[in-house]
């Protein structure tokens, strides 16, 4: 049972649970200790042990549901069947007994093998014996185990299961059962259709086994590999359908983002003792240190101001980016966000007030339109140059494609100056900067860090090494 | 992971009120805290495998209240350790008595001499010095917060870390060997075991993610807001006077209320609360007038306050027909 419950685990995992080897332990002691008769209890006791989140714990139920319910393969419908066809087909004179009008599928069977050897051979393997009693259990576990030989817990791919399917077949031995019943076509005896209807079934059941399986460990896999995919496609290639779930991808990114940095940047209180003092306030007491004097750490908290282009140029980034701003503001304090193409605003409240999808309608709708970087960072200074000090980075994401009008370099420098950091994310690729009407090669000179960002592991990747620095 | 059982440890025996889960069930219960059989798996669980318990969930559905009950049944110490942004070892570890050390040194330093006499130079007053244990830091002059009391209860306590997420990062990881082994590090000092492990909860309000190294300790407990049936029989051991088809009825208009986009949902404490003052206001049954001028106790913020005003009469309708139509 322990092994069960390792596959369970191994289950988990593909599906994004992550369970640690020590919480396997865990979760062995909890079976252990409750038993494995009351399932609702194990359920919700390994939910605790295993499970970290609500989102996780619904992950969990279903696994848990998928994978401890599988109800055992039943075989029994062959022999109705078998019955009742029996009588209708009217039995061509030959071999065995053309009388018995009732016998059930096995008798049938009994009674031809006694002209073929090798049908008898088969009657007496464990797989056909189960098929005619109906042995469920017998042969669900063949069934399992024959699984486990072949790998069927690797599968990946719904294309391999017609392979697994028939690997597990002729693990389980029915290649025997094919020969007998080519030996009795050939013989043209009258018990083939009850051999060729276990056959069936015996494919039925491989069948629908497999197909439980490849659900319960190729899904996961599958959706690991999908978002592993999605998130290195540019992103303006990325199909309208698969929008959703990049938003997803881009939220949980944020989110891992402003966890991994965030909680940083505060600095235990007290910091080292300050000696000096420490010695000096003592001299009242008889140089007894009564009093201690720490050196404080004091640290301003960063600030982020965010400015996004929504021009058309750049539409199909735009929405990735203005996502990313939203999941930003959401997770880090202290993020302004601002989107221009003619003319520039500050967005923040949007993000705050509105749902993202009218969040980002709003903005397309508000600040849409032809570019124009000169007006937009006239306004961006306006607004926000007085907040820009030694602590603030200032990220602007955009094509630097400025219709050939007057870039306004000179504002670019005064930020420049100002901010900590200028991080300029371009969707373009680096070799077509500065042709045509990019700016690019310019503004890269105001700027701490140029880049070309347009998929979402570049865009992590960057956006991590800003919050490294602003730390 | 159960090891193996040390002296000193508090066995499955000695606490009969643990001994399975309907048993703690019905411990609870006496003690005015109606638990879920999942919250009195993870008691049970808790105490079998020596594991802390983190619970989580909405503000104000007995997270708290848990550990209280769980040391109320036991007859245990609750030792309990608010969290805060800022919480350092020096609150929640312990802390060196620097007043007492420093009177230690003026006494030491008059003893000295009368030590020393008669030692032949340096090295023999060394040697000297050394045959007295080192006394400056050591447990006399420890001074035990929180955690550190809980380990040093000689019967074991409930250790109740509250509201773990408004701490700092750095925080959960002086946690982590405390929770995983009992123990206590003290660099001048050495290791402090406890004497009796003690039961830990953790609470969280989830402001922010626990790290992945803490949450991995620790069972995992999510306590919802509560069913209709479960929160009626909440309300029915708080407040045993209300009557039942009054309780039936504001049970379920705080259900539907829950359904609204609120800043903050009424929880089981406010539920409570409410029962409590409509019982004062001798009311018998839910009228809109009598829930109007109430609706303060249930909801705090006033933009809260406007939403439900407007939704008012629609929740108590459906909140009636509900009351009526499973009677």
């Amino acid at each position: 049972m322990h092994a069960q419950l390792v596959s369970f685990i191994q289950v988990l995992r593909a599906n994004e649970v992550r369970v640690s080897p020590a919480e396997t332990l865990d979760a062995v002691d909890v079976a252990a200790t409750l038993g494995y008769a009351d399932r609702v209890l194990l359920r919700d006791a390994l939910a605790m042990t295993l499970a970290k989140t609500p989102e996780e714990e619904a992950v969990f139920l279903r696994c848990f549901d998928r994978f401890f319910s599988q109800e055992l393969a039943d075989f029994a419908s062959a022999q109705e069947i078998a019955t009742t066809r029996d009588p209708t087909a009217p039995p061509p004179a030959g071999n065995g007994d053309p009388a018995a009008p009732r016998y059930s599928p096995a008798e049938i069977l009994q009674a031809a093998a006694a002209d073929l050897p090798a049908l008898q051979a088969l009657l007496e393997s464990p797989l056909l014996r189960g098929l005619m009693d109906n042995d469920r259990n017998a042969l669900s576990l063949a069934m399992r185990q024959a699984g486990e030989q072949v790998g069927l817990r690797g599968i990946e791919m719904f294309t391999q299961k017609g392979q697994f399917t028939r690997r597990i077949l002729d693990a389980l031995g029915e290649g025997h059962l094919r020969a007998a019943i080519v030996d009795l076509e050939q013989a043209g005896s009258t018990a083939l259709p009850a051999l060729q209807r276990y056959r069936d079934l015996l494919r039925e059941q491989v069948r629908d086994y497999v197909e439980r399986e490849y659900l319960l460990h190729a899904e996961g896999r599958n959706r690991q590999f999908m978002d592993d995919i999605l998130s290195r496609t540019r992103l303006n290639n990325i199909e309208q359908v698969y929008l959703h779930k990049v938003q997803e991808l881009i939220r949980r990114m944020a989110r891992k983002l402003a966890s991994r940095h965030s909680r940083r940047r505060r600095r235990l209180r007290r910091g080292q003792l300050d000696m000096a003092r420490t010695l000096r306030r003592g001299i009242a007491h008889d140089a007894i240190l009564f009093h201690t004097y720490w050196r404080q750490v004091r640290r301003e908290k960063p600030q982020i101001l965010a400015v996004c282009d929504v021009s058309g140029s750049v539409a199909a980034y735009a929405k990735f980016l203005l996502l990313f701003l939203y999941s930003l503001q959401d997770v880090l304090p202290r993020v302004r966000s601002f989107a221009f193409s003619s003319h520039l605003g500050e967005v923040s409240q949007y993000f705050e007030d509105y749902p993202v999808a009218q969040a980002i309608e709003e903005v397309n709708w508000k600040f849409g339109g032809a570019t124009d970087y000169g007006n937009s960072l006239q306004d961006f200074a306006k607004l926000a140059l007085d907040d820009i000090n030694s602590n603030t980075t200032v990220i602007i994401l955009g094509d630097a494609r400025n219709n050939h009008g007057e870039p306004r370099l000179d504002i670019m420098q005064g930020i420049y100056r100002r901010a900590r950091q200028v991080i300029w994310l371009n969707p373009e690729s680096r070799r077509s900067w500065g042709t045509g009407d990019s700016e690019m090669l310019r503004y890269q000179s105001a700027c701490h860090f140029s880049a070309e960002c347009n998929n979402l592991k570049q865009l992590e990747r960057i956006v991590d090494q800003l919050l490294k620095s602003t730390r | 992971m159960a090891g193996p059982a040390q002296e000193n440890q508090v066995q499955p025996q000695d606490y009969p009120q643990l001994a399975s889960i309907t048993e703690i069930e019905t411990g609870f219960e006496s003690h005015g805290y109606i638990a879920s059989r999942k919250i009195a798996t993870a008691v049970f669980l808790a105490f079998q495998l020596r594991k802390p318990v983190l619970v989580e969930g909405p503000p104000g559905v007995g997270k708290t209240e848990l550990a209280k009950t769980t040391a109320a049944l036991l007859d245990a110490p609750l030792i309990r350790l608010q969290c805060y942004e800022g919480l350092d070892e020096a609150k929640a570890l312990y802390e060196w008595k620097y007043g007492k050390q420093l009177l230690y040194t003026q006494v030491l330093k008059e003893k000295l001499g009368d030590l020393l006499h008669g030692a032949k130079g340096l090295a023999e007053s060394v040697a000297r010095l050394h045959q007295f244990g080192d006394i400056f830091y050591s447990e006399d002059f420890l001074e035990p917060r929180p955690l550190l009391k809980a380990m040093q209860q000689e019967k074991g306590a409930i250790l109740l870390i509250d509201e773990v997420d408004k701490s700092d990062y750095e925080f959960e990881s002086l946690l982590l060997e405390i929770l995983s082994d009992y123990q206590i590090s003290i660099p001048e000092i050495g290791t402090i075991k406890a004497r009796t492990s003690p039961m830990v909860f953790l609470t969280s309000n989830n402001t922010r993610e626990i790290s992945d190294a803490l949450k991995r300790r620790c069972l995992h407990l999510y306590i919802p807001f509560p069913s209709v049936e479960l929160e009626e029989r909440i309300v029915r051991s708080r407040v045993p006077d209300v009557d039942a088809r009054l309780r039936h009825q504001l049970v379920e208009f705080v259900h539907s209320m829950r359904q609204l986009d609120l800043k903050k949902l009424p929880a089981i404490s406010e539920t409570i609360d409410w029962a409590r003052s409509l019982l004062l206001l001798h009311a018998e049954h839910l009228e809109e007038e009598l829930v109007r001028s109430t609706l303060n106790v249930l909801l705090k913020f006033e933009d809260d306050i406007e939403a439900a005003e407007a939704e008012l009469r629609r929740l108590l309708h459906s909140s009636a027909t509900a009351a009526s139509g499973s009677n």
